[in-house]
């Protein structure tokens, strides 16, 4: 008796898909990837050929960094510069009180506070990301504002011979500073989940090491923690920024615009920029130049979001490794 | 005979026993700065901020250093003063966090009654009672226009997720980086996105579907990375069981990949929604606000709900920002009830896989 060796059909091996399905299937799915790329460029796209007319007539330049916005002269005067300037000093603002808070938070969440109590605030500072931002400034022109005059009032009233605290206009309602603490309460969740992650992913035996050594608390976060997660911290602060310059409708209800002036340093006068909300606030009864001028405003707000957000990324993702991809 | 593992005492954590100096110190430095700084701020009747500020914070920060000192010797002080720093500013992050909770559902809750939520607000101005009028026009506007948004963005997203995952493509480090970008573009340029491209142009005038449009951009990203997240938890030898079995990849990827991450996508999706559907901007642009019911995305004005905030809040009047508030309160309890699936959603399929890996 002999064996009857078995014929094998051979299959060719390929790594692309043969069936029809599976082109279909991955097809399908290149198709909505490329999705994206074609959504980013028309954005790009449109928003520049629109507002080109606006560039072309104001001038890059001028447009960007002058100040004034005056529809009455021929050709209009139309720049953004103090609302730039505004948005900067608003995000940087809330970006300066929102870091201590949101750092203590996640080393409260991470180090201090038993798990029961640390998973409840967790939970709390996720909703608090989510609050709606029309909430946000709701509850900021409603509540909020009264309270932040209080406090820059006594504010000036004790540090007043420091030029930035300074107020000649007797109001400090709709200033930059309320303004920058709405701003404060909307990124403290970012920052504060960006850095908690950062410190529950640290190498618990460092910790350790450093308190059998001897570490106190203060010392172990001096100089084991926070070097090893500043720059992921540095990244998620940047994130931030770059949501604090975007945002909207909460900026709109507690600040007063101011078109013509730049406000420097006066944190405390009741004048202030925002690009996203100049384009809120000019966009219901706008000229067909001013429509061009704010699409305009709008490339320029979407450029400086694209850099920060670049740098941000480019620096958490330097931060995680583990998280390559 | 048999070896039974040594038990570790209950009490094996000498660390943990504090020796009554300790307590006491800890104790005292806790209750007593701010019982005194209540009683000054009785005595002087002064304000509040002034006194938790130039009062109670440094004391707080005096007794704190002292009690490390007492506690642990000169190397205490430092944590003492970090322990007080860190919960100031974390409950200063609380405090602020239930002052727009609270403001909102007690402020809204004097708005709210049965009508408020069924009616739209015909014949309604900014000086008209609560007793008529409500936010059942924008309830339905959100949905719908949310809704039409879910309806193309999911596809999209998972789509989108499933190219990152599945394929070794060339252009995914390109879209990863699309996507981030694109989720930290301001809401305001996304509808001035749509507003450019169709509404310039006249290719419709400022309707619903111009909304949902405008908030695809938004939604997309969130979706995307979620679903990448979800997607990626899936075991490889479970695709490449089913590969090796001879299912095709859409087979393997629908019938055991998909069913395997179903609890992250729909976390996904609850997500984007509650990305979505707080966000102004974008809608004022591209959506008249109407004040009657109107489900029709291709014509005619759109309330949703945080339009319809923005529309009471800039008319200024006492009960038109009753009326904000009462739609505040509406829209809140949307995004926590999402908010709240996501997380039961999320934290069942955790426990579930979990259980599966201790069988």
């Amino acid at each position: 008796m002999s064996l009857q060796s078995p014929t094998i059909q051979r299959v060719k091996l390929r790594n692309k898909p043969s069936r029809t399905a599976d082109k279909v299937f991955f097809g399908v799915a290149r198709a909505a990837g490329y999705s994206s790329i074609v959504i980013v460029v028309a954005i790009l796209f449109f928003l520049s050929i629109r507002a080109w007319p606006a560039f072309e007539q104001q001038g890059i330049l001028d447009f960007t960094f002058g100040s004034g916005w005056d529809t009455t002269t021929t050709p209009p005067t139309l720049h953004i510069g103090a609302m730039l300037w505004g948005s900067f000093l608003i995000a940087g603002i809330g970006v300066a009180f929102a870091i201590p808070m949101a750092i203590s938070i996640a080393y409260f969440i991470e180090f201090l506070a038993p798990k029961s109590i640390a998973k409840t605030a967790t939970v709390i500072i996720d909703l608090l990301a989510a609050i709606p931002s029309v909430v946000i400034g709701l509850w900021g022109l409603g509540v909020f504002s009264p309270t932040g005059a209080g406090w820059a009032q006594m504010i000036n009233q004790s540090l007043g011979f420091i030029p930035i605290f300074q107020n000649e206009s007797g109001t400090f309602l709709r200033s930059p500073f309320i303004a920058g603490i709405v701003i404060a309460v909307m990124i403290v969740p970012i920052i504060a989940s960006i850095t908690r992650e950062i410190f529950s992913q640290m190498d618990k035996e460092v910790i350790n090491g450093a308190m059998a050594l001897g570490g106190t608390r203060e010392s172990i976060l001096r100089k084991v923690i926070l070097p090893t997660s500043a720059g992921g911290i540095l990244g998620g602060i940047l994130l931030a920024l770059g949501r604090a310059m975007g945002e909207t409708v909460a900026i709109f209800f507690v600040l007063n615009l101011s078109y013509d002036e730049v406000n420097w340093l006066n944190i405390l006068e009741p004048q202030g920029g925002a690009i996203a909300s100049l384009i809120l606030s000019k966009f219901g009864e706008a000229t067909n130049d001013e429509i061009s001028a704010l699409l305009a405003a709008g490339v320029v707000l979407f450029i400086f979001t694209l850099i920060i957000n670049a740098v941000a990324s480019y620096i958490v993702a330097k931060a995680q490794p583990w998280r390559k991809a | 005979m048999s070896i039974t593992p040594v038990q570790r005492p209950g009490k094996a954590a000498p660390w943990l026993n504090l020796g009554p100096r300790v307590r006491i110190s800890s104790l005292l430095a806790s209750t007593l700065p701010a019982l005194i700084s209540v009683g000054v701020l009785i005595a002087l009747q002064a304000d509040f901020m002034a006194v938790l500020i130039t009062f109670f914070l440094p004391l707080q920060l005096l007794a704190g250093a002292l009690a490390g000192f007492f506690s642990y010797g000169r190397k205490g002080i430092m944590d003492g003063l970090l322990l007080v720093t860190t919960f100031f500013f974390a409950s200063f992050v609380l405090v602020l966090l239930v002052s727009v909770i609270w403001s909102v559902v007690q402020s809204g809750f004097a708005a709210l009654s049965p009508q408020f939520i069924f009616q739209n607000n015909r014949y309604i101005t900014g000086k008209t009672g609560l007793e008529i009028g409500g936010v059942g026009h924008a309830i339905l506007g959100s949905v719908s226009i949310v809704g039409l948004t879910t309806l193309v963005a999911v596809p999209l997203g998972v789509f989108t997720a499933v190219y990152l995952t599945e394929t070794r493509d060339g252009a995914r480090g390109l879209i990863r980086t699309l996507l981030q970008a694109m989720s930290g573009l301001p809401s305001v340029v996304a509808g001035l996105f749509i507003y450019s491209m169709l509404i310039v142009s006249g290719f419709t005038t400022r309707v619903g579907i111009a909304g949902s449009l405008a908030l695809i951009p938004l939604m997309l990203p969130t979706i995307a990375r979620v679903a990448e997240e979800a997607l990626r938890l899936v075991p490889v030898e479970l695709r490449n069981g089913a590969l090796a079995l001879g299912a095709p990849s859409y087979k393997a990827f629908f019938m055991v990949t998909l069913p395997a991450a179903q609890s992250g996508i729909i976390t996904a999706v609850l997500l984007g929604v509650a990305r979505v559907i707080g966000e102004t901007a974008p809608l004022i642009l591209t959506t008249l606000i109407a004040n009657e019911t109107n489900v029709n995305l291709f014509e005619g004005g759109m309330a949703t709900l945080p339009t319809y905030i923005y529309n009471y809040i800039s008319l200024g009047d006492q009960t038109s920002l009753q009326r904000a508030w009462g739609a505040a309160l509406v829209l809140l309890l949307f995004v926590g009830v999402l908010f709240l699936l996501a997380r039961v959603v999320a934290g069942g399929g955790v426990k579930r896989s979990r259980k599966k890996k201790e069988k």
